[in-house]
């Protein structure tokens, strides 16, 4: 009998990790909680249900339906009007955070893997080195990009970013045709010092592994991808699928069997109703920063120390928008944004150190800015709806909601920034099971307590006017940089939750078992056959978009899994 | 809205998808504008007087709600020119997501990867996906909840406009939307500018005149965008912020100072 892997979650992680095990003779089944809405995953471009459809976007197609799925945010244990609802939900379905992704593919950076003895600890965070360097994940990085399809231009790449993130060659594919917006933002950051390059995604700009080349629709970010142009995760799902391994879709692990220091299979819920046993000798969880910190919890897996679902980390995204009077700058067509800049996740940028110490800290970063993106129709309407009372009291509809739909400021004139700040591990932001508020399948539903610190307050404090000058300098005739903060500093815009999207820790890897979950490799310190391979692992956040180095880091470890299973 | 970008999006559907877009227009946009449409007219832009959800007087008065929210060409005089919930049939849309649940498959999500607005010969969007049962359950509370809120909503805007909504006077209308009975208004807005700029498989947007007077493309796969069309600028398209933009850019520079 060949030894029998469950993995939790199609997602980036979960299908890598079925890569690898699959392909070392292992029998695997990943089972997935969402639907399909793919055609046959074994082939190079699948046919997919995905498309040009804003509202269904809106409608949650692909992620949990807020009021059969949700969880609940509060900003610590004494806040006392949580929120139930949609809370960073990630797409669930066949293919996970890689579906809905507009595919940024940055690597992280070398002192996000030795922030600790690189940069030193900081007040009241659990900063940690990660159990390996930029230099050993390197390699893996070079797979995954080959794998999924990369574009960029190392000559591009800022002195800083090849300083930090050290290129072996060149990336699989050229960049693609650059947007009119990002290229004004370019400019703008370049007016004041800054050092713009085009971006790296996972989007393929010229026809590559039997997929066709990016034709910018301009449904990227949030969006499934109608022509597999971004193929995500599915590339290495197939991989898994032609050396055996099977795709449960529509079926949801509620937990996970243990013993011991074992575990011994899961109990799974079928679409229909119903539930079922199953033995497996292995058991990887890959089902999100969330997920897999609320399955853990609802497993009851041994947790001596009550580390379970601690320092988890959302990027703290900070957005700034330019309004331009002269024309339209149509970011609407393109892959989202097409350019960014890595200045801000420098702690040496100039007067960072000095501000960070006036602030009481040693140094702080934020993280990469992303230039150039915008809104759609749906979302644009929804805003002005929101502030329409403000803009005109008398009559907050009819013919002034018209007259902004057709100047369209804050759509075709807009050009929008987002900077993600790094999130520092807090031993106080953690997932654990709300006592009350159930899913529709009757389980206990994921609790997210998280407030940011002085570090990711002072960092945004920090570049907010830098955003503004950027926009300015790219020619905005106004431009407003909008604090990601609970307190409502502008009335549009404002979100009872993080707005974040990037979930990573709860699981988090380490060597000392009273700080982290998992040991070097990702495998669970209590239980010697229990691994997670999703962003639940980081010890910490780094200042970019997560995907990739989730990616390379469950390639890294489960290559190492299986030598021992 | 400048000639410019208005020419650049008929150029583009020129090779397929709005350039019938003329045909597709109810009648009634291509009378003089602000000459006010005819009764009859009026009943056939918001479609056949079958409803899954509504009865017929909801129907009137959604269609004469949403009208004074998102006003057209014979709603408002300023609107000329600019086709609004009416001519968009946001009505429908309201109605057939009342009623999603009541198809099969469920009318929720429309299908894909394509439409036949843009080079693909059929539109994959009108075969809508079944829901997986986690999201059956979700639509089945919300769309309990919101036939309520139609049902309560409909009878308040009549008792805010003495008995029938749809004979008051638009100031009355006006003055009764204002009063955001319960929140109604508040939904009621927001479900219609879904169906003014969605695609129009959900049902509304017909036409899609929502996106026209936008200047919008709407999906454009298979075809997408030509490199030249993502780099390069549409040219100069001046905007004189006045009236709900200014005050816009006014709040956003008073912003700044503080």
């Amino acid at each position: 009998m060949r030894t029998r892997v469950a993995i939790v979650g199609s997602g980036p992680g979960g299908a890598t990790a079925a890569m690898v095990l699959a392909e070392a003779g292992l029998d695997v089944v990943v089972f997935e909680k969402g639907a399909n809405f793919f055609t046959d995953l074994t082939s190079e471009r699948p046919g997919t249900v995905f498309s040009n459809d804003e509202l269904k976007d809106d409608r949650s197609f692909a992620e949990p339906d807020s009021i059969a799925e949700p969880r609940v945010f509060r900003t610590s244990p004494s806040d006392s009007n949580p929120f139930v609802g949609a809370v960073q939900s990630l797409p669930q379905t066949v293919g996970g955070g890689a579906v809905h992704w507009d595919a940024k593919t940055p690597r992280y950076w070398d002192i996000d893997f030795q922030k600790l003895s690189l940069l030193g600890p900081l007040p009241g965070a659990a900063v940690e080195d990660w159990p390996f360097t930029y230099d050993e994940i390197a390699p893996h990085y070079d797979a995954v990009e080959a794998l999924i399809g990369v574009q960029g231009d190392v000559a591009s790449l800022p002195e800083l970013t090849l300083r930090h993130a050290p290129r072996s060659g060149n990336f699989p594919m050229p960049p693609g045709p650059p947007q009119y917006s990002s290229l004004l933002a370019a400019k703008g950051a370049r007016s004041v010092g800054l050092h713009p390059f085009p971006a790296a995604m996972a989007i393929n700009s010229v026809p590559y592994a039997g997929r066709p080349a990016c034709n910018d629709c301009g449904f990227c970010s949030g969006y499934g991808c109608p022509i597999l142009a971004r193929i995500g995760a599915l590339a290495p799902l197939r991989r898994a699928l032609l050396a055996g391994a099977e795709v449960r879709e529509r079926s949801v692990v509620v937990r996970v069997g243990h013993q011991g220091r074992k575990v011994d299979g899961v109990l799974v819920m079928r679409e229909g109703g119903g539930y079922y046993r199953e033995h497996f000798d292995a058991v990887v969880l890959a089902g999100n920063a969330i997920e897999s910190s609320r399955l853990a919890l609802l497993s009851e897996l041994p947790d001596p120390y009550g580390t379970t679902g601690r320092y988890v980390m959302f990027h703290w995204f900070t957005d700034a928008s330019g309004l331009f009077f002269s024309e339209r700058l149509h970011a609407y067509r393109g892959r989202d944004h097409t350019h960014d800049i890595d200045d801000f996740a420098d702690p040496d940028f100039p007067g960072a150190r000095a501000a960070a110490r006036e602030a009481g800290l040693p140094y702080f970063r934020a993280g990469k800015v992303e230039m150039g993106g915008t809104d759609r129709p749906l979302g644009e309407a929804h805003q002005y709806l929101e502030i329409l009372p403000v803009l005109s009291p008398r009559k907050p509809f009819g013919v002034p909601f018209k007259k902004l739909m057709r100047a369209s400021l804050l759509r075709d004139r807009l050009l929008g920034l987002t900077l993600m700040g790094e999130d520092l591990p807090y031993a106080t932001n953690r997932v654990d099971l709300d006592p009350s508020v159930r899913d529709w399948r009757g389980h206990p539903v994921a609790r997210i307590t998280y407030s940011p610190g002085r570090y990711e307050l002072a960092a945004q404090a920090f570049y907010l006017p830098w955003l503004v000058k950027l926009l300015d300098g790219a020619g905005a005739d106004v431009s407003i940089a909008i604090p990601q903060d609970p307190s409502k500093t502008f009335p549009i815009g404002a979100s009872p939750v993080i707005d974040t999207e990037h979930v990573m820790g709860g699981m988090r890897m380490g060597t000392n078992p009273r700080t982290s979950v998992t040991d070097g490799t990702g495998r669970h310190h209590q239980l010697d056959n229990l691994f997670v391979a999703d962003g639940s692992v980081f010890p910490t956040s780094g200042g970019h978009n997560p995907t990739l180095t989730i990616m390379a880091t469950a390639l890294r470890n489960s290559r190492q899994w299986a030598r021992s299973l | 809205m400048s000639a410019i970008s208005r020419r650049q999006v008929l150029q583009r559907g020129s090779s397929a998808s709005l350039a019938g877009l003329a045909m597709l227009l109810p009648p009634e946009l291509l009378r003089r504008p602000g000459e006010r449409a005819p009764a009859a007219a009026r009943r056939r832009v918001a479609g056949e007087e079958h409803w899954l959800v509504f009865t017929r007087h909801e129907a009137a008065v959604v269609r004469e709600a949403t009208a004074r929210l998102i006003p057209g060409p014979y709603d408002d005089p300023a609107e000329r020119g600019h086709p609004g919930a009416r001519e968009a049939d946001v009505v429908r849309f309201i109605d057939t997501m009342l009623g999603c649940l009541d198809h099969s498959p469920q009318k929720v999500f429309a299908g894909g990867p394509f439409s036949n607005r843009a080079g693909w010969p059929v539109d994959d969007m009108a075969q809508f996906i079944g829901l997986t049962s986690s999201q059956a359950y979700g639509w089945r509370i919300r769309l309990a909840a919101w036939r309520q809120a139609y049902r309560a909503g409909v009878v308040a805007l009549d008792d805010l406009t003495g008995g029938d909504f749809t004979r008051a006077t638009d100031t009355e209308r006006d003055r009764a939307l204002a009063e955001n009975p319960n929140g109604f208004t508040t939904l009621l807005f927001g479900h219609a500018v879904d169906g003014m700029y969605s695609v129009p498989e959900y049902g509304g947007n017909r036409g899609l005149v929502g996106w026209k007077d936008i200047s919008f493309p709407g999906d454009v796969q298979p075809r997408g965008y030509t490199a030249s069309e993502v780099s390069r600028s549409d040219g100069p398209d001046p905007y004189d912020p006045e009236g709900p933009g200014k005050a816009l850019v006014d709040l956003i520079r008073l912003s700044n100072e503080r």
